[in-house]
C-alpha cells in the first residue's frame, strides 16, 4: 500500500508539472495585464493538435510541431491582446465576456476541423516506460516535467532580470508612472500576452504527449490553470509550480484511494478552500481586496 | 410608458395569436418552447448581471439541479409535478448557498468560481447513483397532467406554461428595478463603498439576487425536466445552458428587461433554423463570433442602441433640441 501511494505522490509530481506549463501563461497575463484569459486552455488545445496534425499528416515526432505550435499560439495570443485593448469601458467583465466568446470561436473551430474524435500520441519514444528507482512513468512526463522546471526558472528569470519583464511589473503596478519612465504600456502588454502564447504552445506539445485531447477541453483546461493560479496567489510564479504540484499530488491520490471520477472535484474543493480561507492564495503578496 | 401600452397587445399575441396558428406545427412550436426556456435564463442571468453586478459562467449549475431536484421529487417521492418545479426552484437557491461566499470576491474571482461549482454539480450527479441514476440518467419523468381539462403535457399546453413562467419572471424583475431595493443594487454597481456608507447591506442585496437568479434558473431546468421527460447530468450541466443565454442577454441588452427575451429568441430561433443548417457540428462558432463583436461593437445591446437612434430620430424630426441630439 505504502508503495502504491509513493507511486502516486511520484505521478502526482509528474502531472504537476505539465499542469504548471497550463498555468503560467494565464497566471502571467492574469497578474501582469489583470486579465483573465478564458481562451487561454484554447490556445493550449490549439497547440496540442498541432502536435497531433504534425504527427499524423508528417509521421514526426509530435515534438517537432513546436516551431508551428508556438507561432499558432502566438499568433492567437496577439489577436486576443488586440481585440482586448479594442474594449472601451468595463475592461475587466467586458473582457472575460470577450475571452468567453474567443473561447467558443476556438472550440468550434477545432471541433469543425478535426471532429470531435478523441487523439494521443502513438509515439513510441514517448510512451516508453521509463523506471528509476522503484517509481515507473512514461518518458515523455519526465522530459514536460523538465521543461516545466526550466519554464518557470525562465518566466522568473525573464519577470526580474530582463528589461522586457521589468517594464512589464512596471506597468502592471503602476501604468502611468511607467509611462512617465518611457515605457510603451501597450507594447509591453502585448509582450506579456506572446510570452503567455509561448508557454501555451509548450503546454500544448506537453498535453498531446502525455493526455488525450478532444474538442471539448477547452474549458477545462482554463479552470484547472485558473484554480493553479489562485492556489499560487497572483504574482507568484514558482508558486505556480508548487501549486500545480499540489493539484496533482491531490488529485493523484483521490485517484489511488477513492475513484477516478472523482478526480476533478478534488482540485475544485482545494481551490474553493484556498479562495474562501486564503484568498490571496498561497504565495501571493498580500494585498486588500474588495 | 411606451412598454405599459403594448402589454395588451402582447399578451394577445402572446396567449392568442400564436397558439392559434402555429399550434399545429410541431416543430415551430418546440422551437418557440425551447427559446423561451434560454430566455428564462437569460433574464435570470442578467438579473444578476444588472442588478447584483456580477458575471456568471456557472448558471448551468443552476438550471442542473432545479430539473434533478423536480424530477426526483415526482419520481422517487410522488409529488405532483407543478410543486415539484416549485420545489426545483427553490433546491436550485439552496445550491446557491454554496456559492454565497463567493460574493466576497470581486467580479472576475466570482465568476470563475461560479464556474467551478457548476462542474462539481456534475460531478456529483454523475457519482450519486442511487438517486440520480448516474451517468445513465433518468428516464421517464412525468409529464406535466391534465388540468381543468386541457392537457398541459402537449407542445401548446408546455408553450402556455414557459411563456407564463417567463411573464411572471419579467414581472417580478420590474417590480425589483423600480423598488428601493433596485434603486439601492443600481447604485451600488456605480460605486459599492459609498452605496454602503449611506447604509445599504450590499452584501445582503446581492446575496438575495442570486438566490433570486438561482431560483428562476431552477425553475425554468425544472419545467426543461417535465418538458423533455429524460434528464443525464451531461445535458443537465451542460454548458449550452450557460452559454446560450449569455450569448442572448448580451444580445439584446442585459441591462434592459426585454433585452434577454427578445435576444433569447432571436439568437436561438437563428441559431437552430439557419447556423445549424449551414454547419451542423460546430455552429456555436457563430454564437462565439456573436458575442464577441456585440461586446466591441455594441456592448450595451442591441435594444438600447435601437431605442438610441429611434429617440434621437425622433428627437430630429420634432425638432425641439437640435443640440442634444449629437449629445447621445
Amino acid at each position: 500500500m505504502s508503495a502504491l501511494i509513493l507511486q502516486s505522490l511520484y505521478s502526482g509530481l509528474l502531472t504537476g508539472g505539465y499542469y504548471a506549463l497550463i498555468a503560467l501563461g494565464l497566471a502571467l497575463v492574469f497578474s501582469t495585464v489583470k486579465i483573465i484569459n478564458l481562451a487561454h486552455g484554447e490556445m493550449v488545445l490549439l497547440a496540442a493538435y498541432m502536435a497531433y496534425v504534425m504527427e499524423n499528416s508528417f509521421a514526426t515526432n509530435p515534438v517537432v510541431a513546436m516551431p508551428l505550435a508556438l507561432v499558432i499560439a502566438s499568433l492567437i495570443a496577439v489577436i486576443i491582446y488586440f481585440l482586448i485593448s479594442r474594449i472601451k469601458k468595463h475592461r475587466e467583465l467586458n473582457s472575460l465576456i470577450l475571452t468567453y466568446g474567443i473561447g467558443i470561436i476556438l472550440t468550434n473551430a477545432i471541433l469543425i476541423t478535426w471532429s470531435a474524435d478523441i487523439h494521443s500520441t502513438s509515439n513510441e519514444a514517448m510512451q516508453k516506460p521509463i523506471t528509476i528507482g522503484p517509481f515507473s512513468s512514461m518518458t515523455s512526463e519526465l522530459i514536460f516535467l523538465g521543461v516545466s522546471m526550466l519554464m518557470v526558472a525562465a518566466l522568473w528569470w525573464w519577470l526580474t532580470r530582463s528589461w522586457y519583464g521589468r517594464a512589464v511589473r512596471a506597468v502592471s503596478s503602476n501604468r502611468d508612472a511607467a509611462k512617465l519612465m518611457g515605457i510603451n504600456p501597450q507594447n509591453t502588454e502585448l509582450v506579456a500576452f506572446i510570452v503567455a502564447g509561448i508557454l501555451a504552445s509548450f503546454a500544448g506539445v506537453a498535453l498531446y504527449c502525455t493526455g488525450v485531447i478532444q474538442p471539448s477541453l477547452g474549458t477545462a483546461l482554463t479552470t484547472k490553470a485558473f484554480i493553479i493560479t489562485v492556489l499560487a496567489g497572483i504574482g507568484s510564479i514558482p508558486g505556480v509550480l508548487i501549486g500545480s504540484v499540489l493539484i496533482g499530488v491531490a488529485e493523484s491520490l483521490t485517484v489511488t484511494l477513492y475513484s477516478s471520477a472523482i478526480q476533478e472535484l478534488t482540485g475544485m474543493v482545494l481551490f474553493l478552500l484556498v479562495l474562501f480561507v486564503l484568498p490571496n492564495g498561497l504565495f501571493g503578496q498580500t494585498r486588500r481586496r474588495g | 410608458m411606451k412598454l405599459r401600452h403594448s402589454i395588451p397587445i402582447i399578451l394577445v399575441v402572446l396567449y392568442g395569436v400564436v397558439p392559434l396558428l402555429l399550434q399545429h406545427n410541431n416543430y415551430i412550436m418546440s422551437i418557440l418552447v425551447a427559446s423561451l426556456t434560454i430566455a428564462g435564463i437569460a433574464l435570470a442571468w442578467s438579473l444578476l448581471g444588472n442588478l447584483g453586478g456580477m458575471v456568471s459562467f456557472g448558471h448551468a449549475a443552476f438550471f442542473g439541479v432545479g430539473s434533478y431536484t423536480s424530477a426526483i421529487l415526482t419520481m422517487k417521492m410522488g409529488v405532483p409535478v407543478f410543486p415539484a418545479i416549485l420545489f426545483g426552484g427553490i433546491g436550485a437557491a439552496i445550491a446557491s448557498i454554496a456559492v454565497l461566499p463567493a460574493l466576497r470576491l470581486a467580479g472576475p474571482y466570482f465568476a470563475l468560481a461560479i464556474l467551478a461549482y457548476a462542474n462539481i454539480f456534475r460531478i456529483l450527479a454523475t457519482e450519486f447513483t442511487s438517486l440520480t441514476g448516474g451517468a445513465g440518467g433518468l428516464l421517464g419523468i412525468p409529464l406535466f397532467p391534465e388540468l381543468f381539462g386541457f392537457n398541459f403535457g402537449s407542445k401548446l399546453g408546455s408553450y402556455l406554461i414557459i411563456t407564463s413562467i417567463v411573464l411572471i419572471f419579467a414581472v417580478i424583475y420590474r417590480m425589483i428595478r423600480t423598488s428601493y431595493h433596485g434603486f439601492a443594487l443600481l447604485a451600488m454597481i456605480e460605486g459599492e463603498d459609498s452605496t454602503r456608507v449611506v447604509g445599504v447591506n450590499s452584501t445582503f442585496l446581492k446575496a438575495m439576487m442570486l438566490f433570486l437568479s438561482a431560483f428562476m434558473t431552477g425553475i425554468i431546468g425544472a419545467f426543461n425536466a417535465h418538458y423533455i421527460n429524460f434528464l443525464e447530468p451531461d445535458y443537465a450541466f451542460s454548458g449550452v445552458w450557460t452559454m446560450i443565454p449569455i450569448v442572448a442577454a448580451i444580445f439584446g441588452g442585459y441591462r434592459t428587461l426585454t433585452g434577454p427575451i427578445i435576444g433569447a429568441i432571436v439568437v436561438y430561433t437563428v441559431d437552430q433554423l439557419i447556423f445549424k443548417a449551414l454547419i451542423p457540428s460546430g455552429h456555436q462558432i457563430i454564437l462565439g463570433a456573436l458575442l464577441t463583436l456585440m461586446i466591441l461593437f455594441a456592448p450595451d445591446g442591441l435594444i438600447p442602441l435601437f431605442s438610441k437612434k429611434l429617440s434621437w430620430a425622433r428627437r430630429v424630426k420634432e425638432n425641439r433640441s437640435p443640440q442634444t441630439g449629437h449629445i447621445c
